[in-house]
């Protein structure tokens, strides 16, 4: 069920990306509505499945993208990882939660692809990455966090019903 | 008796009226009858004007709800036009791209050429790739150049049945043959990471000024010739350096792009196995 939820969140968010906010940048950065998802999946504690959104998340990105093979699930896997780390370590605020991660894991997935475009051979200036594409993805990934936390924490409810406790 | 006093009375009585009649119609009742008719027609106007107050007033709710109602309907057909508006706005910027599309199809004959609209960019912000709505299905192959009425775009790196993923030639990766006219000369342009484009390897002696155009070369098979890229911005020139360098202004807004054209009579060539070892990238 899980893993259907997953395919029918990250269609329609790849397609708004590709097709909508990618023609909309913040300086060059964009924003990256799979990897706000994963975070917001990951965030809650009633979720059993956020490695596998996580690996269908690079999955799909791997498939649009001309990133090369790998980058995305890797990045995806390390922010899930982090996630679920800080989600034992700070349990009670789930939105400052979400800020925190959507900065650590946008600069996580971003230094990937950079460092791997640079081991390909392509001539990229750190603080050009920096200023014009990763701090401006920050920016645009933040004003974004908050809704699809929401909307992600509602459906997190529906797919995980909280079971009621009897008492004998 | 009293039959002859009565048939007396009415005579008189007709009498006295055609004799009124006759009076007022030589207009010698004038001024007698205003001093009777004025305050009743002052007093006809307002009982009129009160009746008509009174009329409105019952009638008003009935006329609210009506007229309600037609505002709503006008201004759904408002919605409605201005959607109808919006959409024939949309279709004629498509026709016009699309026959300045054809324009430039007849004008270069030795092509074929297969119409293609922008259906994506790479969700990768490091990346400048857009994709479009052909692919195999319609004899898309990966390599083919990508051009516009402008001047050239980019060529396909990916193909799947329906869609294809076009490098632009500002991608950071992407690198063209180029030759500068007036002159001829030969150079590399290259895609920069901030979107610009820089043309490279151009020899120390050559003349090159601002405004030159650049052309694709067709050297090294990787796009055919005289395909115009775009005008020399700037040009970076150090005595000591082996080559120039220049900056160019595409003729293409790359940010705009919404419909190109794939030259699929053209496949390029793989000089790759004819680089020796040492000297491939």
């Amino acid at each position: 069920m899980a893993i259907l939820v997953a395919f029918l969140v990250f269609i329609p968010f790849l397609m708004i990306q590709i097709g909508i906010l990618s023609n909309l940048p913040l300086l060059q950065g964009y924003p990256d509505l799979i990897l706000l998802a994963i975070l917001a999946w990951s965030l809650r504690p009633e979720v059993r499945t956020a490695w596998q959104w996580g690996v269908i998340g690079g999955l799909l990105m791997t498939l649009v993208s001309a990133m090369p093979v790998g980058v995305y699930l890797l990045a995806y896997l390390l922010v899930v990882a982090i996630a679920q780390l800080i989600r034992r370590m700070v349990w009670r605020l789930p939105f400052l939660t979400m800020l925190v991660m959507t900065i650590l894991g946008t600069f996580l997935t971003h230094s990937l692809s950079l460092i791997v475009l640079q081991l390909l051979g392509r001539s990229w200036s750190i603080s050009f990455a920096l200023g014009t594409i990763i701090i401006p993805s920050v920016l645009y990934n933040l004003i974004l966090a908050l809704p699809i936390h929401a909307v992600i924490s509602e459906l997190a409810k529906w797919v995980y019903p909280v079971q009621p406790i009897y008492e004998s | 008796m009293n039959t002859t006093s009565r048939n007396l009375q009415t005579i008189v009585f007709v009498l006295i009226a055609v004799g009124m009649i006759a009076l007022a119609l030589g207009g010698y009742l004038t001024s007698l009858s205003r001093i009777f008719l004025n305050p009743l027609i002052e007093v006809q106007a307002w009982v009129y004007s009160r009746f008509q107050v009174a009329q409105d007033l019952l009638r008003a709710p009935q006329d609210i709800a009506r007229l309600q109602q037609r505002n709503a309907q006008l201004e759904a057909q408002v919605s409605q036009l201005q959607a109808q508006i919006i959409e024939l706005q949309q279709q004629l910027t498509e026709a016009r791209i699309l026959s300045a599309l054809v324009d430039f199809a007849r004008a270069n004959p030795e092509n074929r050429y297969q119409a293609a609209a922008v259906i994506g960019r790479d969700p990768s912000p490091f990346l400048r790739y857009i994709i479009i709505n052909r692919g195999s299905d319609d004899n898309i192959r990966r390599g083919m150049p990508v051009v516009t009425q402008q001047g050239l775009v980019g060529r396909i790196e990916a193909v799947t049945a329906n869609a294809a993923r076009v490098q632009l030639i500002t991608d950071s990766a992407s690198v063209v043959n180029a030759k500068i006219q007036p002159s001829g000369a030969q150079a590399v342009l290259k895609g920069q990471a901030s979107g610009d484009l820089l043309l490279d390897l151009i020899p120390q002696g050559v003349s090159i000024e601002v405004g030159n155009l650049v052309l694709t070369s067709g050297l090294g098979g990787g796009y055919p010739p005289n395909i115009v890229i775009g005008q020399i911005a700037g040009i970076r020139s150090q005595p000591q350096e082996l080559f120039q360098s220049a900056t160019v202004q595409s003729v293409v807004d790359f940010n705009q792009l919404e419909i190109v054209l794939v030259i699929v009579n053209f496949r390029p060539v793989n000089i790759e196995p004819l680089i020796p070892e040492g000297n491939q990238p």
